[in-house]
């Protein structure tokens, strides 16, 4: 039962100011993941809390143990790198067990442990073979029994996948989903690839610029992101971000009048955002419509995205059934569904809630 | 490739290996050859009466310990200028890769200021010939009282291979993935643990390539043994064959055992180490 507790923390190197004065919770026995852009301080927070990088200011607690000032190997934490680490000239076995033989664990417990992990890990077979030897998804194994290996209150990883094929990091995801079910330890994950974030955590907290912008459910970073930057980074196709002006009681966006209605206290000046799957094409005309010209059509699959013009500049994109046909310059209008609209503030950029 | 184009290519090839290699069948050859027939004209490529009889001399010729003082034949020297050259290019070796390894592994793991400019102005210094060195550093052996002692030679060659192989374990160094090491840490294990265990492993094709490097120097080395030594119990190998020369004549057959001596010990590390040593040169590939 370990909670990590992140209070005020701040990283800099030198001017550059990675962390700024950083709050954080994550509950025990939780999947969290740490999800942002590169450069966010995702990776910082995450070596911070192994002990890797020392803390600028502020401090971290496992549950009530403050560990900020512990070296990483008395924090009992075990973590997994983006580049596996697994040490070059010890066999699989050595460095699944490396952990347990500098803490003296006698030489018969840690062959049963060993051994229990790399049969959970399907890679018995593998165990006096060199990492040079092994496939990249063998290693990202190896690198995963190591960490399980000492049943660690913590586990760390830092992008543990975005080494491995698109086929086999799917397969991964659900076996790591599975892993934390089953030992239902506290794991802190980070990935700039929002699709694990999103099929994965328990929590996502979205990080911009050293700064956290939202900690919540994938369906609520998804439904109801706290302002612009979560709106334009979760959600592929990204978030439709329109300016519009809210004057009299009415939304106008483009010279269109749209029958939505913000809250008192909503500034003149809004940003609509809305997702590229709620938004309908319709025809020109349509009452509740805006209307606009058909941009460019782009074809992924089961679906389309048809990117229409409302004025220069200003383009929205629909995602609609493949089978939807249009061509470029085609008139037509786009109906946003009014019920999954985002209001933002663009002086703040927090979402304006309705 | 084409029968013809492999023939001239295979002819080129052992001709350039037939020039480089002459020398050492010459000396095995004339090593090998009774003293008359060293001198006679024409000459025999391969001796037609084999003698062992100067590495007789050489190996069991009898000890300066048996026979000191004066009118003692300069081969009775040979084994101790043997050992000489031993301790002082083993010894110089150990020196010189363990500072090395240390200070490449803290260049490449700790900050400190002037912490890029240290493997450049050493790689520098050993740009300059040890010519330009070897006095001012034999005026400091003499202040010293050093002079004529194994720990001088010593000395000197380290301040010849250091920079060198600080230089090339350097750039081992930096192949190394720093995240193994902080697997390690995490791990639990300490800072020695983790140079010991982890980064010393991977380090060792750097660190044999650079002790070879180290040992061929100081044991092929003339100039310091030449300047530094004087007593003929202390010469280095390099030194004392050359009293095989005593003004008058030259015993061809002696000096041409030595040199197969001489080469033995590198010849035979060499062929153990080779492996190794492409490994080392070829630092930075051990990402795993």
């Amino acid at each position: 039962m370990t909670d990590v507790v992140v209070q005020g923390l701040s990283k800099s190197f030198g001017s550059n100011h990675v962390l700024k004065a950083l709050d954080l919770r994550v509950p025990s026995r939780q999947f969290v993941t740490l999800l942002g852009p590169s450069g966010c301080g995702k990776t910082t927070l995450l070596r911070m809390i192994a002990g890797l990088e020392k803390a600028t200011a502020g401090e971290i607690r496992f549950g009530d143990r403050r560990v900020d000032t512990l070296p990483p190997g008395e924090r009992n934490i075990a973590m997994v790198f983006q580049s596996y680490a697994l040490y070059p000239t010890m066999d699989v076995a050595r460095n699944i067990g490396y952990g347990l033989e500098v803490r003296g664990t006698p030489k018969a417990e840690k062959q049963d442990k060993v051994g229990a992990v790399a049969k959970v890990l399907e890679i018995l077979h593998l165990l006096t073979r060199k990492p040079k030897q092994l496939s990249g998804g063998q290693r990202q194994r190896v690198a995963l029994g190591r960490a399980m290996v000492r049943r660690p209150d913590i586990f760390l990883m830092d992008e543990p996948l975005s080494n491995l094929d698109a086929k086999l990091r799917a397969t991964m995801r659900g076996e790591l989903r599975r892993f934390h079910l089953d030992l239902g330890t506290t794991t802190i994950y980070v990935t700039h690839d929002q699709l694990e974030a999103m099929t994965m955590s328990d929590l996502v907290v979205v990080m911009n610029e050293g700064v956290v912008q939202q900690i919540g459910t994938p369906e609520e970073v998804y439904g109801k992101p706290a302002n612009l930057f979560v709106a334009g980074f979760i959600g592929t196709p990204p978030m439709n971000l329109i300016p519009a002006r809210w004057e009299d009681g009415a939304l106008s966006v483009a010279g269109t009048a749209l029958p939505i209605t913000l809250p008192a206290g909503a500034p003149a000046d809004v940003i609509l955002g809305v997702r590229p799957q709620d938004v309908t094409i319709v025809p020109a005309g349509t009452l509740g419509s805006i209307p606009g010209k058909v941009w460019i059509v782009e074809l992924i699959g089961s679906e389309r995205l048809i990117e229409v013009e409302l004025a220069p500049k200003l383009r929205v994109t629909a995602e609609v059934r493949a089978s939807h046909r249009a061509a470029i310059d085609d008139a037509v209008a786009i109906r946003p569904d009014p019920d999954n609209l985002h209001v933002f503030d663009p002086a703040t950029g927090m979402a304006i809630s309705g | 490739m084409r029968p013809w184009a492999a023939a001239i290519l295979y002819a080129v090839l052992g001709a350039i290996t037939f020039v480089v290699c002459f020398p050492l069948l010459w000396a095995i050859s004339t090593s090998l050859k009774p003293k008359d027939e060293i001198f006679r004209w024409p000459p025999t490529l391969w001796p037609e009466n084999i003698t062992f009889e100067a590495y007789r001399e050489l190996l069991f010729g009898g000890s300066v310990a048996s026979a000191p003082g004066a009118g003692v034949a300069p081969s009775a020297y040979f084994l101790t200028w043997f050992g000489n050259s031993i301790i002082v290019s083993v010894g110089s070796t150990i020196i010189s890769i363990t500072v090395a390894t240390l200070a490449a592994y803290s260049l490449t793991r700790f900050r400190f200021w002037g912490q890029r400019a240290v493997p450049y102005i050493a790689i520098l210094g050993y740009m300059v010939p040890s010519v330009i060195f070897v006095f001012p550093m034999f005026l400091t052996m003499v202040s010293l009282d050093l002079t004529d002692t194994l720990f001088s030679l010593i000395l000197g060659y380290v301040c010849i291979t250091l920079p060198f192989c600080l230089w090339l374990m350097w750039a081992f160094f930096r192949g190394v993935p720093i995240e193994i090491e902080e697997a390690a840490l995490v791990d639990g294990a300490s800072r020695l643990q983790v140079f010991r265990q982890i980064v010393l492993p991977v380090a060792l094709p750097g660190i044999i390539a650079a002790s070879i490097f180290s040992l061929i120097v100081s044991w092929n080395d003339y100039l310091f043994g030449r300047v530094f030594m004087n007593t003929m119990e202390n010469l280095p190998l390099t030194v004392g064959v050359m009293h095989f020369f005593d003004g008058t004549h030259v015993d061809w057959a002696l000096m041409m055992a030595s040199s197969v001596l001489m080469t033995l010990p590198m010849a035979i590390l060499f062929g153990f180490m080779q492996r190794h040593l492409v490994a080392g040169f070829g630092a930075g590939a051990v990402k795993g």
